[in-house]
This record gives C-alpha cells, structure tokens and sequence, in this order.
C-alpha cells in the first residue's frame, strides 16, 4: 500500500524522536502515529485526487488499514498510541464511507477545491414539469382529505407515471455525472490549467445541485403515493 | 469502628477477559477455552443466571438470579426483573412498561429511573451491578482467580445512554468494560460462519424485551456490519404480556375486578402465562392454568391453541419485520441477496418468528446454537481478540442511530448518519452571536427525526471560556467521536489559538460521574460478603475497642473517682456484651455496646476531667519552665 508523505507532515516520530517517515506508522520504530489536522481522505487512503474509483480495491485498501489501526488492537497499549488508534480508525471509517459512494465523492471533491455545498437546484428544463407535479400531489392530498377514492386512484396514478419519468431524468444525470468524472480525471492526468478544472467543477457543482432536487422530489412524491 | 476492605485496589491489570451477555430475562457468562468460546456453569451445570435482583431493606438481605426470581410470586414488592427495559431511561420513556410492573418508583425518577426497595431506592445500573457481580463471582470461582475484566453486550439498537447505563453497571460490579458489544455481531462471531468464504448474513435477534437486526459482510475474517435496525422495547415480555393481558380481561369480566392490583397473584399469572407460552412452542395448545385464591376469583384455567396464540402475537411479529426491510434497505441489499440467516434470543423458538422470518428472507433460518447462550459465547471470542488473543477475525461495528444538533427553530442537522463505521467522527465549527460572548450552548441529539423534540436528548454542552471578540471573530470547531463502544465523546479547540477548549456536560439521561462515585461508595456495604456477616464483624471488633476502653479504665483511677455500685454496674455491662460477642446477633451486640457507653458514662467524663486537668498543670509547669 502506498502511503502518502502529507498524512503526517514531516513531524518527528513522538515515540523515538526520529523522523517518522509520514505514514501512518514511524519508519523507525513501527509505531502508530497521530494524526496531523487537516488531512484529506485521498491522501488518506493513498489516492490521487481523482473520482474514478475502483471500488473492490478501495474496499482491500478499507479493510487491509482496519486491520491496522483498529481499537481492539491496542488494548494494552499506551494512552497515546491508544488515541492515535481511535483517530486514525475513524478518519478511516469516515473517508471510506465518504469516497465509496459517487456523489459523496464528488461533493467532498467540491469542497476540498473550494466549493461551497451547493442548494438545491431545478433544473431548467424540468421547471414546468415540477409545476404540475406540485397540482397532482395537492390534487392527491385533497382526495385523501375527502376520501375521495376514485380522486386518490387517479391521482396516485399521474404520480405514478411521473415518477419513472423523474427516474428516467435521474439516469440521465448520473450519466452526465459520470461523464464529468472523466473530464475532472483527464484534466488531472494531463496536468490541465485551474480555469480549465475549474469549468469542470462548475459545471459538477451545478449537476449536483439539480440531482439532490430532484432526489428530493422523488422522495417526496414517494412519500405521498 | 467499620473496616473497609477496598477490592479495587491492587488487582493485576493483565488476566482473564470474560464475554457477558447481560440480558432482560436471563444473564450469562462465557470465556475463552482451548477448544473454542464456553459458557461458564454453576454446579448443578446451568448457565443462566435470571436478571432478577431481591432486596429485603430490614434484613439487608440481597439476592440474585434463581433465588430471587422465586421470590417475585411470594414477595413481588422486593424484587426487581426485566430492568434492562429502564437502562438509560427516565420516567417518562416507561410509563407504559411501567404500568405492567409492580414496581414501586421513587420520586425524582424523570432522568434515572429509582426503584424504591424498602427503605432504599437503586437505579437500574445499581440493579444491573448486582447481575453483573454475580456473574463475575461465578467466573472468579471457576477459574480461581478474580476476574475484573469484560466485554459486555448491549442490543445493537441500543442508544448512548443506555449504553453509558450498562457501562456505568460494569464500574459499579468491580469491572472494567473493556468494550461494549451488539448482541447481534457478537452472535455472528459465535456463528463464525465459514470464515473464508464471502457472505452476506442477517442476524435477527429477539429477546426477552429487544429486538435487532444486523446485516453484516463476512469476507477475509472481517465481519462488517452494513446496517442496523431494532426496537429496544419489543420481546418476549410483550408476548407474555399479550397471553396475561387476556387472561386478565377474562378474570376482569368474571370477577368484577382487575387483578393488577395484587401483585401477588399478578406474578403467579404471568408465570404460569410463561409455562403456556414455552409449551406452545413444542405443542399445538396449552393451558394456563393457576389457583388465584377466593378472593380473586379462585381457579383459573383457559386452554389456548396455537393458532389463537398467533393471532394474539402476530402484531408483535409483524412490528420486527419492518425494522429487516429498513436494514436490507439501508444496506442496499434485496433479501434474496442475503446468503444466511441466523436466528439469536429465547423467543426465536416461537415457531410463529421462524415463519415469518423465513417469509422475509425466503430461506430457512440457522437455529443450530442455543439462542440463549450465543451471544455470550460470541462475547468471549470478542474478549479473547481484546486480550490480544486472535488477531484472525476483526468486527466493525455501526452506529445504529444518526447524531444531530439542534440549529435554529429546533430543528436538527445530521453530523454523522446511522449505520456509519465506528469509530467515527465528525466536526462542526461554531462563533458567537453577540459582541463579547464567553459561552456557547450546543444540544446533542440521536434520531432520524427532522425535529429536535422527535429525538432523543443525548446532551447539552456549553463551551465555556471564550475570550471576549466581537460578534463572529471567534472559531470553535468541536469534534465529535462515537468510539467503538457506540458511545460519544466531544472535544473543542479554539481554532485561532490551537487551545483545548473547556466543555461542561449535562448529559439528558443517565448518571453523573460524581453520583456513579457515591453508588461505589453505597455499594461497598453490599460487597463480597454477605452484609449480615460484614455488620457482625463490624460489630465485634468495635465491641472488642469498647471493652478494652472500658476495663483500662475501670483498672486506672476508677477506685478515686466512682463508688462501688457504679463499678458493678459497668463490669455487669461488660459481661452481657462479651456474652453477645460470643452470638450472631449484630444488633444486640449493638444495644450492649449502647448499655456499656452509657453505664461508664459518668466514669468516663471524670476521667476526662482529670486528664484534662493534668494537662493544664503540666503545661503550667512548662511555661514556667520557659519563663513565661
């Protein structure tokens, strides 16, 4: 496994003194070290910054440094490497929960160059349609007040209907997403100017941001049905 | 003159780690053998310790398991079961379990629960401490040494404070706890389905009064658990419940009256709806069938079939199948994808839960192990890879409920989500409203809930001693850390200074550091030794100081200073106590040890006198001595 010279600085080892070498052990005395702030999970985990992914070897990299750090292993350990234990462990945890998942991934990509979280977001395009899917849901509510049941079958199927439309735009967006990544990857690889990352990411960011509203959409027009 | 022997001290930190499964019904302990994890048994060979506790304050009489559950029919106002149902809970949480128990609840109960025992009040750690020392006596014993360490298990569902609660019971016994595990992983490990081999495995774990279910990931000895779902107030108490809830209704409609009110019999029903319960698991109808006396009514018999007996549970069932579908759910999985099924907790025997579980999960359940004692075996093997043991299998373990703070208007904002990997952790930075502001309060809750009041209080916290800026300028970032136990910790740094920053707990529910000290204190009158046998000793050796005070002072200048009579009087004094001493009885020897005080009373303040007199004169003599 590679391990990355920022994960700790170039600090000296607070065990023997020597350089510790930046991993997540010293190079002299094997032991666990610290954490230093401000790491991010790509370094982490020994990735580039970049959103393909492979997941099976992300999930061997995930339990190979379990297995290293975790808690249960440092029982009778000292107070200090017993900390660095906890600290490492859960960053683990925490960028592998983040970087296994695509749009985590990209989100986290955001923020990490600058971003800030983007808000939901209609996407132009889909503005009249969420226009009259707000009718159907009311139209829908109204029917459940009055017991109307003819109303809620009708209404429940227009939603229906809708929603595999919604379905439909959602797999569009991830292929889009998807395609961005690509991008984002070759820009990194060919060692691609910031204006041009930066179209990229606006673009990413904006994708995201029209995602998590229809997301959102979904969810509630499911909730209704 | 009490002698206090403290058991804490001096004990070797290296030994033995024993695996607990603390339970609602029944409790057990397990180690690590040769050959495999193992339950450690009593003499007549029975492994379960029933979780029920006896107290009789007027004779300091303390009971635990077997003894005392057969005391809840005879004495049902002095024992306690099923109090894992009040770890971590206020008054409020319980109301309804409340009113199916004949416990009787101290006031000041909306934070901890205080069961009021005769002239004393415990709180469910207290009663817990009690189940957990026993089993720590039985274990001492068997392997001739004490045994101070423990991983205990907890329902997967379990929320902090009542996982901070059975912690707090483990200091209280004299244990050091060192992790607290799901019941559910801890009966996967006990499985320990082939190990080489990748599987997808659900565990579903219904007990005496919680419900879990764990979808775990089994590959290269890493168990990895996806998702987690449950209710810690779901079992075969409800289901014993629902057997006793019809017969009460048919005695009501009989008799006129409610039987809940005597406890008494209240308890002898739900024995015998228990007996029903377990013979319609092997057959296809039994009978409840008791004597309530004539003022209840007199003989009760009803004969119930099976179909009845799942007609009235099937809603209890039903209410375990929701929280599988929300765990296949979160793991993202399909129940056909899940490779093994493993069945966990007494009430799995119910033929009806087998069914329905089979019907979720379209495959036959394992019931090869001894669902009662599986979680305790799987504890022991999680004990035995904490004590450096096995490095072969490792556990990772979720968090079953997201954590939150409460924002503006009550509303919570989700910092980390249910079914993250523990440990894990996550950071918020905050600043201050006003000019000069010193103190921030921040609220902690656990729930999916959008709303602060739909979740559960975990904390408050109130970071303290910020330095007077203006409005804005300060940045605390506080960090908080579920650790491997499921448990959270939060710290805070002032990001401009790198200082450690100062937080004052108030946790919602549950005990105080300062309260667990005071129950270690109150506890050591119950240590070890019988507490009849320690008041004895207790007794005696200040009954030997008394009589060797007073004959010191009978053979001095008692001759000078007090007649005959008295003389006689206080040697007659003597003589009863140190026939007392020679008996069992603490309080008599008490009163003789009150009658010498009194009768050598008047000799003793002249003796006083004098020496106080002596006194004067030397140091008079002393000061002239120095020129004074």
């Amino acid at each position: 496994m590679k391990e990355v010279a920022e994960i700790n600085g170039t600090a000296a080892c607070p065990y023997c003194g020597a350089g510790a070498g930046g991993g997540h052990f010293c190079s002299g005395c094997e032991r666990i070290q610290p954490v230093a702030r401000g790491v991010d999970y790509f370094a982490f985990l020994g990735l580039p910054r970049k959103l393909m992914v492979d997941g099976p070897e992300l999930e061997k990299t995930f339990y190979s440094l379990s297995r290293r750090f975790h808690p249960d292993y440092f029982m009778n350990a000292s107070d200090r490497e017993r900390r660095a234990s906890m600290e490492r462990s859960s960053l683990l945890n925490d960028a592998y929960r983040t970087l296994r998942d695509p749009v985590r991934r990209a989100e986290y990509l955001l923020a990490l160059e600058g971003y800030k979280e983007a808000e939901k977001k209609a996407p132009p395009d889909l503005l009249e349609e969420v226009f009259e899917l707000n009718m159907q849901v009311e139209e829908l509510k109204a029917a459940k007040k009055m017991a109307d049941e003819d109303g809620i079958e009708e209404a429940r199927g227009a939603l229906e209907e809708a929603l595999s439309g919604l379905n439909e735009k959602m797999g569009g967006l991830d292929a889009r997403l998807s395609g961005l990544f690509d991008a984002w990857d070759e820009a990194v690889d060919t060692g691609a100017g910031g204006d041009e990352r930066k179209k990229v990411l606006d673009r990413m960011s904006e994708l995201l941001s029209h995602r998590s509203y229809v997301r959102a959409l979904v969810r509630d027009i499911k909730e209704e049905i | 003159m009490p002698i206090i022997e403290l058991s804490m001290t001096g004990r070797p930190k290296s030994g033995r780690v024993v695996g607990i499964d603390l339970g609602t019904t029944n409790s057990l302990v397990a180690y690590m053998g040769e050959g495999g994890p193992e339950v450690i048994r009593d003499e007549a060979g029975g492994a379960l310790v029933p979780s029920v506790v006896y107290y009789d304050g007027g004779q300091g009489r303390l009971l635990v398991g077997e003894e005392a559950r057969e005391r809840l029919v005879t004495e049902p106002r002095k024992a306690i079961y099923s109090v894992k149902r009040f770890m971590g809970m206020g008054s409020a949480d319980v109301e309804e379990d409340l009113g199916l128990v004949p416990f009787r609840i101290a006031p000041g109960s909306e934070q901890v629960i205080k069961f009021q025992m005769g002239d004393r009040v415990f709180t469910p750690p207290e009663i817990s401490a009690f189940i957990l020392r026993e089993l720590k006596e039985r274990a001492s014993k068997f392997f001739g040494e004490e045994v101070t360490r423990a991983v205990i298990t907890v329902p997967a569902y379990f929320n902090d404070a009542q996982r901070q609660a059975t912690r707090d019971a483990g200091h209280l016994a004299g244990l050091e706890v060192l992790r607290i595990v799901n019941e559910p992983t801890a009966a996967s490990l006990a499985y320990g389905i082939d190990r080489r081999q990748e599987a997808l495995v659900a565990v579903y774990d219904l007990g005496g009064g919680t419900f879990d279910i764990s979808i775990l990931k089994l590959k290269d000895g890493i168990f990895e658990v996806l998702a987690t779902n449950g209710d810690t107030h779901l079992g075969g108490d409800d289901i014993d419940n629902s057997l006793i809830t019809l017969a009460l209704d048919e005695l009501e409609s009989r008799t006129g009256r409610r039987l809940d009110h005597d406890p008494s019999a209240f308890q002898s029903l739900r024995r015998a709806a228990i007996r029903a319960k377990h013979e319609l698991s092997d057959s296809d109808s039994a009978v409840i069938s008791l004597d309530l006396g004539r003022e209840n009514g007199g003989e009760y018999r009803r004969e119930i079939s099976r179909d009845e007996f799942e007609r009235l549970i099937s809603g209890l069932v039903e209410k375990t199948l929701g929280p599988c579908r929300q765990a296949l759910r979160d793991a993202g999985l399909d129940a056909g994808q899940i490779d093994e099924v493993v069945m966990v907790g007494g009430s799995t025997r119910v033929p009806y839960v087998r069914q329905k579980v089979r019907e979720v999960f379209g495959r036959e359940p394992h019931v090869e192990l001894n669902p009662d004692e599986v979680v305790a075996l799987g504890a022991a093997v999680q004990a035995d890879i904490l004590s450096g043991g096995s490095r072969d299998l490792l556990l990772l373990d979720v968090t079953p409920l997201s954590l939150g703070i409460e924002t503006m208007g009550g509303v919570v904002s989700k910092i980390i989500s249910r079914n993250s990997t523990i440990p894990a952790s996550a950071s918020e930075m905050f600043t201050t409203w006003v000019d000069n502001q010193t103190g921030i309060d921040i609220h902690v809750v656990q729930g999916e809930r959008e709303l602060v009041a739909d979740c559960r209080s975990l904390a408050k916290f109130t970071l303290k001693g910020i330095p007077p800026q203006p409005a804005g300028l300060p940045r605390i970032e506080v960090r908080y850390l579920i650790d491997a136990n499921g448990i959270l910790t939060v710290t805070a740094r002032d990001v401009r200074t790198n200082q450690e920053q100062s937080i004052e707990v108030k946790p919602s529910y549950g005990l105080s550091d300062e309260q667990i000290e005071k129950m270690l204190l109150d506890s050591l009158e119950f240590a070890e030794e019988d507490i009849r046998k320690r008041q004895l000793i207790d007794a005696r050796n200040e009954a030997e100081t008394v009589v060797r005070a007073t004959e010191k002072a009978l053979s001095g200048q008692a001759d000078r200073l007090v007649g005959e009579d008295e003389r006689a009087a206080i040697r007659g004094a003597l003589d009863e106590l140190r026939q007392a001493v020679a008996g069992e009885d603490h309080l008599l020897i008490r009163e003789k040890i009150k009658r010498v005080d009194e009768t050598s009373r008047h000799l003793a303040e002249l003796i006083m006198d004098n020496a106080v007199l002596a006194a004067l004169k030397d140091r008079n003599a002393s000061e002239v001595a120095e020129g004074k």
